[in-house]
């Protein structure tokens, strides 16, 4: 067991599409700062925002920017997760959404990009996500200095109050509940199975 | 069962055949089979993590 280091940074992962900005949104709701930029605008994917950081982006090369966010929540990416620098405690609030929806989902998201390759079919991709995921889960139990709540999408989505009270316990601060139980809304569960 | 055989340039075969004496393998066929299913693993899982990586760039999320 090693020893805290008395910087803790809450991180909010998973798959593009796996319900990570809704929970964003949430902790906000909830009284939670977050460390976001705002360079990513809201739009029909995302019609509520992204809440993303763009230094996310390039943790491996310089991670100096955590720093800042200690004491907050900060949306990073599964395959950033790895970059993350020992020297913080870290605790990731990991979403997981039906694969079926994530990649119909994604799909819609690169068709609106522009994005003319698609990859591979679904069966295919499928089977890459759930490598990556195994993965790093296998990764993410081995690293002392972080500690994971899976939290799934559709209980959010269909019964968030039960979810908001182990958020808050894990994360290990109060959070306004209610707030962010107004924070969840229905009708963006678009791309349901 | 019907198995393929494939020829090794007899300093490999010697090299192979040390290294399996120095694992405690049975054969070297037995520690030859074994450093390739690792190695086709190894890049079966490379190649998934770049299909994954590809999907994440075409979304924004990687530059």
């Amino acid at each position: 067991m090693t020893e805290a280091s008395g910087k803790t940074v809450v991180v909010v992962s998973g798959l593009p599409r796996s319900g990570t900005s809704l929970m964003m949104q949430m902790l906000q709701a909830g009284g939670m700062p977050l460390l976001c930029d705002g360079r990513r605008a809201s739009d029909e994917d995302n019609p509520q925002g992204y809440f993303e950081y763009e230094k996310v982006k390039t943790l491996k090369k310089d991670a100096s920017w955590l720093a800042e966010a200690v004491g907050k929540a900060v949306k990073i990416i599964t395959t950033h997760l790895y970059d993350l620098p020992a020297g913080y405690d870290y605790k990731v609030i990991f979403m997981e959404r039906d694969l079926r929806e994530i990649l119909l989902s994604q799909k819609k998201m690169l068709r609106r990009r522009g994005e003319t390759d698609e990859g591979p079919s679904d069966e295919v991709m499928s089977g890459h996500f759930m490598n990556h995921v195994k993965r790093l889960k296998e990764w993410l139990f081995e690293q002392p200095h972080m500690e994971v709540m899976f939290c799934s999408y559709r209980e959010l989505v269909e019964d968030p109050s039960p979810l908001c009270n182990q958020i808050a316990a894990f994360i290990g601060q109060p959070l306004d509940i209610p707030a962010m139980l107004g924070a969840v809304d229905e009708k963006l569960y678009r791309n349901r199975m | 069962m019907f198995k393929k055989k494939i020829a090794l340039d007899p300093e490999l075969y010697a090299k192979l055949s040390k290294l399996s004496e120095a694992q405690g393998c049975a054969s070297v066929e037995e520690f030859a089979l074994h450093i390739l299913e690792d190695a086709v693993k190894g890049l079966g899982d490379d190649a998934s993590e770049e299909e994954v990586k590809k999907r994440l760039r075409g979304l924004g999320y990687l530059e």
